[in-house]
């Protein structure tokens, strides 16, 4: 049997607007149905069988309670991977975008080398919370107008909106990157870039 | 993570760090990143002009050790080249020199991406014109 995806465990369709308290009964639901404790006296391969589809279940859930993580196994889905690695198309993030946040980073790098007094981190927390505004800003896009724009597309629609669906994620990944690189540095901790990555 | 000594050693001493004025004659930028883990790359070439060999290269990364190194090689493999001798290096390459583990290839693919994306900047910016007339252009 094919494996079924995270939607349709849910009997949903592959939409971006879901409601949440529905989920959320359903997961209940199914997450009873499916326990191991109420497998007791059937036969193995069904209780194997349940124990597959209660792991299915969680998994399903997590992917698709969270409006963004929903984004990011849709993409995932309809470029049939199931991992992050080997995407298909690289996302791109606006070229203005990463020239901002290697600027960004310059200015962090040097003023870590020659200490942080209080005037550069007065302009860095300000940098800081323009970015925070910024990803705020683009988590409301991913969760509101490009949703709707997935779940009213056409089919010869959707690859755009899931290709600008794919930017917009990687544009919110650069900028929680540099984010976290401000309050590390903000907060004293000494982290090399170099190593709090990977 | 035991990155090999290559890497370590391209990671301790870069080479090529910095950067040309991007409207500098001959200069080729390529700025590249891969949100997943963060890394931004810079990579800039600067081509004689006359010859279309590449003079000197510049690097400035932002990411793990082995974008580093990545990048750093890179540079050190442009320098020397002709444009068309530099669009034949692979993210493979990189890999077997510096012996990067199969986590780290992207960084390698990252630094390939930077590279062409140096060179076809270049090629916008002075690959239209004759070698010749771009450095007169350059120049009046």
């Amino acid at each position: 049997m094919r494996r079924m995806n995270y939607f349709e465990v849910f009997c949903l369709d592959r939409k971006l607007g879901i409601d949440a308290q529905a989920l959320q009964s359903r997961f209940y639901e199914l997450s009873r149905r499916w326990h191991p404790d109420f497998q007791q006296g059937r036969t193995p391969e069904a209780q194997a069988e349940a124990l597959e589809r209660s792991a299915l279940v969680n998994a399903a859930y997590r992917a698709l309670r969270d409006p963004i993580a929903r984004v990011e196994y849709l993409v995932r889905l309809a470029e049939g991977r199931d991992t992050k690695g080997g995407a298909v198309v690289k996302p791109k993030a606006p070229p203005e975008l990463l020239e901002e946040i290697f600027e960004l980073l310059e200015t962090l790098a040097e003023a870590r080398a020659g200490g942080l007094d209080d005037d550069r981190r007065a302009e860095l927390a300000v940098e800081r919370d323009r970015l925070v505004k910024r990803l705020a800003a683009e988590e409301d896009r991913l969760k509101g107008s490009l949703a709707t724009a997935w779940d009213s597309a056409t089919p010869a629609d959707r690859p755009r909106v899931l290709a600008a669906l794919k930017d917009a994620l990687a544009v919110r990944a650069y900028l929680r990157t540099v984010i976290d690189d401000l309050t590390n540095a903000l907060e004293g901790q000494e982290s090399d870039a170099a190593h709090h990555r990977h | 993570m035991a990155y090999s000594d290559k890497v370590v050693d391209h990671y301790n001493n870069p080479r090529n760090v910095g950067s040309f004025g991007k409207d500098t004659p001959g200069v080729g930028t390529g700025l590249v990143g891969a949100p997943e883990c963060g890394d931004v790359m810079k990579l800039q070439i600067k081509v004689n002009l006359e010859t279309g060999v590449i003079e000197d290269a510049k690097f400035k990364t932002f990411g793990c050790g082995s974008a580093i190194a990545s990048s750093s090689l890179a540079t050190e493999w442009l320098k020397g080249r002709t444009v068309d001798e530099a669009a034949v290096i692979k993210n493979t390459d990189i890999v077997t020199e510096l012996k990067l583990p199969p986590v780290k290839i992207h960084c390698s693919v990252l630094a390939e991406d930077a590279i062409k994306a140096a060179l076809a900047d270049y090629k916008t910016k002075w690959g239209t014109q004759a070698p010749a007339e771009a450095a007169a252009s350059a120049s009046s």
